[in-house]
């Protein structure tokens, strides 16, 4: 009987001594009141590996719908079924329900630090500003590429809310595009009133040179400038390419420094980082880029292709998908290994942006000037000197091929270009009768968005 | 205490006089033999009924004891065989008995709690009972292939034809969406760990990325470590009327194992060794080209494989290709005295895998020992420790085009990848020019094995202390650990074929994961009967504590040189770490009442649980239960015995750890540690769901014990069910786990059986099971949901209230259900003379399968019938109709056939001076199968085990069919 009692006491007493709390022994838990410095700075370069988590998918889907690239994947038919020949599927989200949610829980990311940040004691207030600064214009340059793969339906702005509460209601496109540019006004109060503290986190390699609020207003002020020429060629017009002159000049654009000069996503090998998607060796790359690059590019005075064409793309064997058949025997070196940055804005976008705020302000003169100015130094070909007599159209079309060129397979650019610009029936139509034409103007709002709409 | 100890004193007062009371009246001596061959049953338990007195019949069958004067009947029982209840008048000494087989198991004891058994005839719930012999039909590699088609109301399926296995036991059909789908396995009373945890291949065929969050590595789960030949038998408790003494962890049913133990007598010798093959029992062909079609299709680079028509090489059968030899070897040792008993055995097996670079290996050894310490004491210890070595090949779904017949599938079949051996005599692999990699390199140079430890260990104790005509109070104690070391090794090396493209030539995994269990369970049983003998009742108790400690590891380099394995020799280093701990407290308590002459089984029980993955982990969840069965004894002519039987009961399903957290996910850039928003948002309200089953039915032996009949109906309902809602991804988290809504399964079982002959001479039995289920989702509390797939237009499976839990929608809308419309399995036993043959037909009707291995053919322009049907198949798809690829899985298949021949004593006796049987056998497992569906095999799941979303073919293992030769030889 003693033997029993023992054995009872013994196994109650085990149960009851043991701690049932189990704290998550895996990961922090979401930031919280008066955050440590050190967990400001984790949450602030959270926002930066956020950002970057879809960014390169998105280039590359951006450059399928706009003809920059192919996607001979054999594990997957979507790359050249559903981008091309449609229908999007809005409830796949690796094809057309995609380039929303990475990029929505960035959103959240910087809502989390936001909330909190003025409850960190362990920060000035200047220092509390430059981190809202910083992670306002993050969260604008997310809603961005969002707006930019949904540019005909409209997106919720409003989510800084819990996730039990319904779902934040949708907005027109005209009140997004003027919601991130006011995003990234308040984002830059913020910057000046930081003042000339520091940041107080590290931003890494691909912010070198706007790595303390007042250099990264400049950055700020740059996608500031594209938003407003995006929202020119939109309808707004005139205002709004005034607001980019305007934001241009605060901006870090400069014809004489070097066109790389900018901000770039970082890409590396180390433990827990991310490689560059986008770069696959030429000779067994399952991405292409799209033949039509080959044959709209110039010839330079002295012969031989565009600089732009041979510096980022190179003739491989050729490979082939779908039915009918689709061919490429290109493939990009845009991207020089796993470790190499991606940018998110650099100077040679600034200065044909410019052009084409000048030429929406009637100023062909100063819009030819700057589309010389990257014919000649970044592609190596001839000035078109008679450029500023030609009419608008044909400006802002010379204006779209430098952009295809200079900013080839680095951000989507020319299918967002030739959408805003109604140009969209140009895209280059592969398989007629088989291939949506026009190419698809947008992206369907993915499907689980609509489901958790409904009653 | 005072009362207590008193008692036990009046006990052993009792057991001392009466044992006084009956000394040496007489003897009564006897001779136990089998009906049908008249050998000698060893270890029959022979007593006096209205009696304690009890004696053992030894290795010739013969029994000597004491008996009181005057007419008595004695109770001969053993397991096996049917129990016989002999008079024997006063004046009569010696007495023969023969027994007959229990061919129906209706003699089974039966676990119903945590320490207590009910006879099967009394049972009332639906419990499934196999012994060794209908488990070990066929050879098998893994239990749960070992239990297809042999409990009605379990869909057991494997997930591909990889060696080592792999599968799910699923029963009763869905008991969750969300949550854990496995049933609790238990072993000797151990709650054994059948975690399924990934190889890390994914590094190499990065399935688990574009937007796919779900791992597809093709995991082992951990129940293959068991060897079958150490057990004795199975039961299976199929849903919550039964299990509730398993509480808040049994919602998926309970699987109790018991392993063989020593048995009186003198040391018995068996071995086994078993020669044979496995092939791969079905391929997939590709399109034959015409040279025009060939260069349309893949431009220039197909013209020089086609000069003069193109030729035609199949790949994928030159691949997996092997029939390599395939070894077992088995040995055990058993006997005992009164006092020990002991059982030892060994395993050596090694089944060759189909492909090149592919097996398993298994080794594991077992002692098991049972001692009596006094009257009082019983000890009993279980210790195994196995090994094995799965070299796992690569399969499934991929994204880098090197999953064999992913790369097949683009592969046009004018190509011969096989190698060549070039000047050295090495094999040299062409570059595949139409796919990223030549499978016939990577599974020649990739390395994916896995390699496990593991050592289960169990000590019992029974403590009788009480025993009286009255009361019996026995006290158990049963601890138990559970330990495993897996390793998983992966290299891919440098010089194949893909591995340049990521601009990080060669990749390396080192995964290490522990899982250490520990458990004590204290459970207090008595039994009393009162002095009319009218009822007995028996209250049992206890408290069951758990200790759970996984903790997976796994090491990730990426570009090596060539030659290099470790993963320190790479540039690129990722590491990840998750710790898993689990505490669970249950206790219990259960009361039965068998009364009526033994005819009418009362029972109610409950549990209380608590469980550290809770959002609560102090608050005690109460699972009760309650049963009863009657039997009818002769109710008219033809029909032995009726008994009806309902049973009502609730179990949970424990949430999946960490659900109750709201983690946030980080990673680093240039060095920086950050922080970002985890995808699913946890709920620290989380509990178990709850599962209510009632059950009744009936179960009858017909035409004097020559057939018998068991019917079950039940429903289920599983309310706070374990969801993970699909949020509006605009929230900026994808999912979010809560307790919510409600599904229903009903379902029919039928199990019968028939012993149409049974003569001396021949012996034949003849078993069929029918089963049906259909599943309804009856509430949800959030908008429809998708839980797997691959994206509605390739069929995703969706949770829509008022329809079936497992419904696939596609494109257009409801495209299928994977749940089967039912499913039946026959099989027969027959034994003439010294021949026995037996079979197994398993047969799944309906139940839809995702065909995403046709489609990637299709998509290659390159499925076999492209002319024909694929080129329409696919343009009907690409119009918006996935039903085309979401198509009927039925198979029938033929799983187990043995034809076995045992030598006759006169020649037993003369091999190695005497050996006591001697068995050869020819068996062979899936040797034929039938199904409209094309492709490797229905019976698949890209993702492994899943409650819903299994049915996903994609690039699959190719299924085996095995041949085995076996002697067996006992001494």
């Amino acid at each position: 009987m003693k033997a029993t009692n023992l054995l009872l006491i013994l196994v109650v007493g085990l149960a009851g001594a043991c701690d049932f709390n189990i704290v998550n022994p895996n990961t922090p838990a979401s930031i919280g009141t008066d955050p440590s410095r050190a967990e400001v700075a984790a949450a602030a370069t959270g926002l930066l590996i956020g950002s970057r988590a879809d960014y390169a998918d998105w280039i590359l889907d951006a450059g399928i719908l706009g003809r920059e690239a192919y996607r001979f994947d054999p594990a997957d038919p979507r790359f050249v079924t559903e981008f091309l020949q449609g229908p999007l599927d809005p409830g796949s989200g690796a094809f057309g329900g995609d380039h929303w949610a990475e990029e929505y829980a960035d959103i959240r990311s910087a809502n989390q630090l936001l909330n909190v940040i003025g409850t960190a004691s362990k920060l000035t207030a200047q220092e509390q500003d430059a981190v809202r600064g910083f992670a306002q214009t993050i969260q604008a340059f997310d809603f961005l590429i969002v707006l930019d793969g949904h540019t005909e339906d409209s997106i919720p702005l409003d989510v800084n809310r819990a996730v039990t509460d319904p779902p934040a209601p949708f907005v027109t496109n005209d009140s997004a595009y003027k919601y991130v540019s006011a995003l990234l006004d308040t984002a830059q109060n913020h910057l000046n009133l930081a003042g000339a503290t520091a940041f107080p986190f590290d931003l890494g390699s691909g912010f070198t040179g706007f790595n303390s609020p007042a250099t990264f207003i400049k950055f700020n002020q740059a996608l500031k400038a594209r938003v407003e020429v995006y929202r020119g060629s939109r309808g707004c017009g005139a205002p709004c390419y005034t607001a980019a002159l305007a934001a241009l000049g605060a901006s870090f654009i400069d014809s004489t420094a070097s066109f790389d000069l900018g901000v770039y996503h970082a890409y590396g090998t180390g433990p827990g980082d991310l490689a560059n998607p986008l770069f696959q060796d030429p000779a067994s790359a399952i991405q292409f880029a799209h033949p039509s690059i080959r044959d709209s590019a110039e010839t330079k005075p002295g012969g031989g292709l565009d600089n732009r064409y041979t510096s980022k793309v190179v003739t491989r064997a050729p490979a082939s998908a779908g039915t009918p058949a689709l061919t490429s025997n290109l493939a990009f070196i845009r991207y020089s290994g796993p470790s190499a940055s991606i940018p998110i804005i650099r100077n040679e976008e600034l200065i044909l942006l410019r052009a084409e705020a000048n030429l929406g302000l009637s100023n062909p003169v100063a819009a030819a000037t700057d589309i010389n100015e990257v014919r000649v130094k970044s592609g190596g070909l001839a000035a078109i000197g008679s450029l500023a007599a030609q009419s608008t159209p044909s400006i802002l079309g010379q204006i779209l091929k430098q952009r295809y060129y200079s900013l080839l397979y680095e951000g989507g650019h020319r299918w967002i270009d030739m959408r805003r610009t109604g140009r969209i029936n140009q895209i280059p139509i592969d398989r007629p009768g088989t291939d949506r034409a026009p190419a698809f103007p947008t992206l369907p709002i993915p499907t689980d968005e609509v489901l958790a709409r409904q009653p | 205490m005072v009362k207590r100890t008193s008692l036990i004193t009046l006990g052993l007062l009792l057991a001392v006089g009466v044992a006084t009371a009956w000394a040496q009246q007489r003897q009564i001596t006897g001779r136990i033999t089998t009906a049908v061959t008249g050998e000698a049953v060893v270890g029959a338990n022979v007593s006096v009924v209205g009696t304690a007195i009890v004696a053992l019949s030894g290795d010739d069958g013969r029994f000597t004891l004491a008996a009181p004067a005057g007419d008595v009947t004695l109770l001969v029982r053993r397991i096996g065989y049917r129990r016989r209840q002999v008079a024997v008048s006063a004046t009569q000494s010696a007495v023969e008995v023969s027994m007959e087989q229990d061919v129906f198991n209706l003699e089974a004891v039966v676990v119903t709690g945590q320490a207590t058994t009910v006879e099967q005839r009394n049972l009332a719930n639906a419990v499934s009972t196999l012994n060794a012999e209908q488990l070990n039909r066929a050879p098998t590699p893994t239990i749960e292939s070992a239990l297809q088609g042999k409990i009605p109301g379990a869909l057991i399926q494997m997930n591909s034809g990889a060696p080592g296995g792999g599968g799910q036991i699923n029963l009763r059909g869905v008991t969750t969406i969300n949550g854990g789908v496995d049933p609790l396995i238990v072993v000797d009373g151990l709650i054994v760990s059948n975690d399924a945890i990934p190889s890390g291949a994914n590094a190499v065929t990065a399935a688990q990325a574009g937007g796919n969050p779900h791992n597809q590595d093709n995991p082992v789960n951990r129940i293959a470590d068991l060897n079958p030949a150490d057990i004795d038998r199975v039961e299976v408790l199929k849903g919550a009327s039964a299990a509730a003494i398993y509480g808040a962890q049994a919602a998926n049913g309970v699987v109790i194992i018991t392993t063989r133990r020593g048995q009186v007598g003198k040391p018995r010798f068996t071995l086994t060794q078993r020669l044979g093959t496995s092939e791969v029992a079905h391929s997939l062909q590709s399109r034959n080209w015409d040279s025009t079609a060939a260069v349309a299709a893949f431009g220039a680079a197909a013209a020089p494989f086609c000069k003069g028509g193109c030729p035609t090489f199949d790949n994928g059968g030159n691949l997996f290709n092997r029939r390599d030899l395939s070894t077992e070897t088995d040995a055990s040792v058993s006997g005992g005295t009164d006092q020990t008993a002991y059982y030892l055995s060994g395993l050596v097996k090694h089944d060759a895998g189909t492909a090149p670079n592919t097996g398993y290996q298994k080794q594991s050894l077992r002692v098991n020992l049972d001692q009596r310490l006094g009257d009082r004491f019983r000890v009993g210890v279980s210790t195994n420790v196995v090994h094995s070595l799965a070299q796992r090949g690569l399969s499934n779904n991929d994204n880098t085009v090197t999953s064999p017949y992913f790369v097949f599938a683009f592969t046009p079949n004018f190509v011969d990848l096989r190698p060549v051996k070039d000047a050295a005599g090495k094999d040299s692999f062409p570059v595949n020019p139409f796919a990223p990699s030549n499978p016939f390199q990577t599974v020649a140079l990739l390395k994916n094995d896995e390699d496990v430890w593991r050592i289960l260990g169990t000590a019992n104790v029974k403590f009788d202390a009480v025993t009286t005509e009255r009361h019996h109070l026995q006290l158990v104690v049963n601890g138990g650990v559970d330990f495993f070391n897996q390793r998983n090794n992966i290299l891919s090396p440098p010089e194949l074929q893909f591995e340049p493209q990521d601009g990080q030539p060669g990749t390396v995994v080192l995964g290490k994961n522990s899982d250490l269990r520990l458990q004590l369970t204290t459970t207090l049983a008595h039994t009393y009967t009162p002095a009319s003998g009218s009822y007995s009742a028996t209250t049992s108790g206890g408290v069951q504590y758990e200790n759970r400690d996984l903790n997976t590891t796994s090491i990730l380099g990426r570009s090596l040189l060539s030659g290099q394995q470790n993963v320190d020799q790479a540039t690129s280093i990722n590491i990840t770490q998750e710790l898993q701990p689990v505490k669970n407290v249950g206790l219990y308590g259960q009361e039965e009442l068998l009364a009526l002459n033994q005819r009418l089984l009362l029972t109610v029980g409950a549990r209380a649980d608590r469980s550290s993955v809770n959002g609560d982990p102090d608050k005690y969840h109460f699972f009760p239960k309650g049963a009863a069965s009657y039997r009818v004894i002769q109710p008219f002519g033809g029909v032995d015995e009726i008994k009806f039987r309902t049973a009502v009961g609730q179990t949970g399903n424990p949430p999946l750890f960490g659900s109750k957290f709201n983690p946030d996910a980080t990673g680093t850039t240039g060095g920086r540690f950050g922080v970002t928003v985890g995808q699913r948002a946890g709920d620290p309200g989380i509990k178990p769901e709850r599962q209510t089953e009632v059950e009744g039915g009936l179960d009858a032996q017909l035409g004097n014990n020559r057939a018998t009949l068991s019917l079950t109906l039940y429903q289920k309902t599983v309310s706070d069910l374990l969801l993970e809602q699909t949020l509006a991804p605009s929230t900026g988290q994808l999912t979010r786990i809560f307790n919510g809504g409600k599904l229903r399964n009903r379902g029919v079982e039928v199990a019968a059986a028939v012993t149409p002959v049974r003569t001396p001479e021949l012996n034949w039995i003849f078993r069929a099971t029918f089963f049906a289920n259909r599943s309804k989702i009856l509430e949800l509390p959030v908008p429809t949901f998708q839980t797997l797939g691959f994206g509605t237009s390739l069929g995703a499976f969706q949770i829509e209230t008022g329809k079936s839990a497992t419904q696939i929608v596609g494109t257009e809308g409801v495209v299928g259900d994977a749940n089967p419309k039912f499913q039946m399995s026959f099989s027969s036993d027959v034994d003439y003379k010294r021949w026995s043959l037996g079979f197994l037909w398993d047969w799944k009707h309906g139940g839809d399968v995702i065909n995403l291995t046709q489609l990637l053919y299709d998509f290659g322009s390159n499925a076999d019938d492209w002319t024909s049907g694929g080129q329409q198949r696919f343009n009907t798809w690409n119009s918006g109709k996935t039903k085309v690829y979401v198509q009927d899985g039925s198979y029938l298949k033929l799983r187990e056939v043995t034809l076995s021949y045992s030598l006759p004593p006169d020649v037993t006796s003369h091999i190695f001076g005497g050996i006591s049987y001697a068995r050869f056998s020819i068996s062979g497992r899936n040797l034929l199968r039938f199904t409209p569906y094309v492709g490797l095999d229905p019976e698949v799941s890209n993702f492994g085990n899943q409650a819903i979303g299994r049915n996903i073919d994609v690039a699959p293992f190719p299924p085996n069919r095995s041949f085995f030769f076996s002697v067996d030889l006992g001494f």
